[in-house]
């Protein structure tokens, strides 16, 4: 399946304070599709998705660093006008707040600040969105009611259709079923598979089994750092990496325990190589090494040469802007040369 | 687990004894002001203006005490009502969380809160010394309002520092600026609290005879300029109280009674209007 990418991110770096919640993250994601975000709890999930629309800004003691491109557009840029890329990306939040209205007004909210006054197209843009977001039929008669006496699962629903209404090119969903009963929650997914031929969704989520059902792409955070992405069915069916596998098995995810570094820094190819060969040859089966290497081709041919020669790669990932980490378990297999 | 019950039943017992003490003592001001005060009410007292002899118990009644205090009030509380919703705003939604500046902004107002109100009637009355004002409504609201200033902000500022940050964030997350969030959802929002910020103003503002004291002056007429003297009913209650006259003393008490009912119908007002005005608050 081939991604037509829609929004880029490249090195993108979080600290709130000293704490650094995500590290050099790169990925695109892709155009009308559902990407989920996941991981476990403070792996950074929706430090990532508030930077995608900046309502991390917010934010106490905020600190980024690299890019996030939306049409072309550079939006970390201190320059760019908040106010116009947030109306690009509707926002569900992971417990359902309607604003201190009715709810004719929630849904009208957004257009309204966006200019339109006229109340005949503000009405048919209110049935519109509540139809879109299967909320019309429950509330046509009681438009004028305060939005906080709905339910909950008709609360989420109200706050995607306001969400919509600004017309956004982006669905960010933050766990949007997390505070929700089991057939809300369902209703909320089928509507998002529906509305993903018109929409790039991202949805973060700690379900597992709402990932499988609903994402084409994937994106796995652990502490902060990206550990693995891609098309959904691959990385289920195949993941790449040992952290991955336990945490789709529902394993404790442990930190490796390395028994040799290498550092390849500024060494290039075929030393490279050479140097991991010498090094893997010089550990039993069954132990882990840990390369780190600067040189960006070998990123991906250093690990698919440890794999060609039967060990495990077990995790790549990026340490700053400049750096790799590789981690390799040594297979059973002993060499003749 | 003896001790622990006796504990616990010491402390149950002095929660109670505090709890009647306060309530106790509210009914007991209640019972003198109404006892004394409720004989000497007629309608005279709240209709008319005193007449020559007022103060050594001949006829006439405190009107002007009564309207100046109510436009006063209203006055000085529409005054700091204006300053304070912004410098809230301001330090709520412009501000960080842990700015240094809205941090010494509040302790600024902690501090003003906590000045004896005589010391805004003399820092009024030199302001109006300075100016070249002589005691009138306009020095009396202003010097009021000052009074009431940290109050009303103080208390508002705690409000909007319980509103969630996701409600604010669901309407920036629509494209709205902070101008749009503040007035449209935070506003709203915290309408309930904002009230109850003003009446407490309000009560504090009207019953306050120190800071008019200078600034406001006194005056048999009713209020009909900004920039003349007028009366409130905090002097009136301190000028009949301080006469040797029992009859006018009782006066007093009636006076005392009139500014009750009148903090006490605005409380009830308020909290009736909040109720329309609070249907759509998120809880």
């Amino acid at each position: 399946m081939e991604f037509k990418t829609h929004i880029s991110v490249k090195n993108l770096s979080v600290w709130y304070g000293k704490h650094q919640a995500l590290n050099t993250i790169s990925i695109d994601i892709p155009d009308k599709k559902i990407t989920a975000i996941i991981g476990p709890s403070g792996c950074g999930k929706t430090t990532l998705l508030k930077s995608l629309n900046r309502l991390i800004d917010l934010q106490d003691g905020i600190k980024v660093s690299g890019q996030v491109v939306v049409d072309g557009e550079n939006i970390l840029d201190p320059k760019v006008e908040v106010t116009h890329l947030r109306k690009k990306m509707g926002l569900l939040s992971q417990k359902p707040q309607v604003l201190p209205m009715s709810i004719y007004e929630n849904v009208a909210y957004g257009p309204k600040i966006n200019g339109l006054k006229d109340k005949k197209k503000l009405d048919k843009i209110v049935e519109y969105y509540l139809k879109e977001a299967s909320l019309w039929n429950e509330v046509k008669d009681r438009l004028n009611n305060p939005a906080s006496r709905l339910s909950i699962g008709q609360q989420q629903r109200l706050c995607l259709a306001r969400g919509l209404a600004v017309e956004p090119e982006v669905i960010l969903g933050d766990e949007p079923t997390s505070a929700l009963d089991p057939i809300s929650a369902e209703r909320i997914e089928r509507r998002l598979l529906e509305l993903k031929n018109q929409y790039t969704i991202v949805l973060v989520t700690h379900i597992l089994r709402q990932a499988k059902h609903l994402a084409d792409y994937v994106i796995f955070l652990y502490l902060g750092d990206l550990i693995e992405h891609g098309p959904a069915e691959e990385f289920f069916k195949n993941p790449r990496y040992a952290k991955t596998q336990a945490y789709i098995d529902g394993q404790f995810i442990s930190e490796f325990k390395i028994d040799k570094e290498l550092n390849l820094k500024g060494i290039v190819c075929p030393d490279n190589f050479v140097k991991v060969k010498l090094a893997l040859e010089g550990l039993n089966a069954g132990q882990i090494l840990k390369t780190i290497i600067d040189y960006e081709p070998a990123v991906t041919d250093v690990p698919k040469a440890m794999e060609s020669d039967g060990h495990k790669v077990l995790e790549v990932k990026q340490l700053n802007e400049n750096d790799w980490e590789i981690i390799t378990q040594k297979g059973e297999i002993n060499y003749t040369i | 687990m003896n001790k622990r019950k006796i504990e616990e039943n010491i402390f149950k017992v002095l929660m109670v004894f505090s709890t009647s003490l306060v309530v106790g003592s509210l009914i007991f001001i209640l019972i003198t002001i109404f006892s004394k005060g409720f004989p000497a009410l007629n309608l005279d007292m709240i209709t008319k203006t005193p007449k020559g002899g007022y103060y050594l118990g001949k006829e006439g009644g405190i009107l002007n005490a009564i309207l100046g205090s109510i436009v006063l009030g209203i006055g000085a509380t529409i005054l700091a009502l204006l300053i304070s919703l912004p410098v809230v705003f301001y330090l709520n939604l412009y501000l960080k969380k842990k700015s240094k500046f809205a941090f010494l902004v509040r302790f600024f107002l902690d501090v003003l809160w906590g000045i004896p109100s005589i010391v805004y009637g003399a820092f009024g009355f030199m302001m109006m010394l300075f100016l070249g004002l002589q005691a009138s409504l306009l020095a009396g609201i202003i010097t009021v309002s000052l009074l009431i200033l940290p109050i009303m902000s103080r208390s508002m500022d705690e409000v909007l520092k319980m509103i969630p940050l996701e409600l604010k964030e669901a309407s920036y997350a629509l494209g709205a600026n902070k101008l749009e969030t503040s007035i449209k959802v935070v506003f709203r929002q915290a309408l309930p609290g904002i009230l109850t910020a003003i009446l407490i103003a309000f009560g504090r503002g009207i019953g306050d005879a120190a800071s008019v004291l200078f600034t406001a002056g006194f005056t048999d007429y009713l209020p009909y300029s900004l920039f003349k003297p007028v009366a409130t009913l905090p002097l009136a209650i301190f000028f009949q109280l301080g006469t040797p006259f029992p009859e006018v003393q009782e006066r007093g008490y009636a006076s005392a009674l009139v500014l009750t009912v009148i903090i006490l119908s605005i409380s009830i007002l308020s909290r009736f209007l909040s109720k329309r005005f609070t249907k759509h608050v998120i809880k």
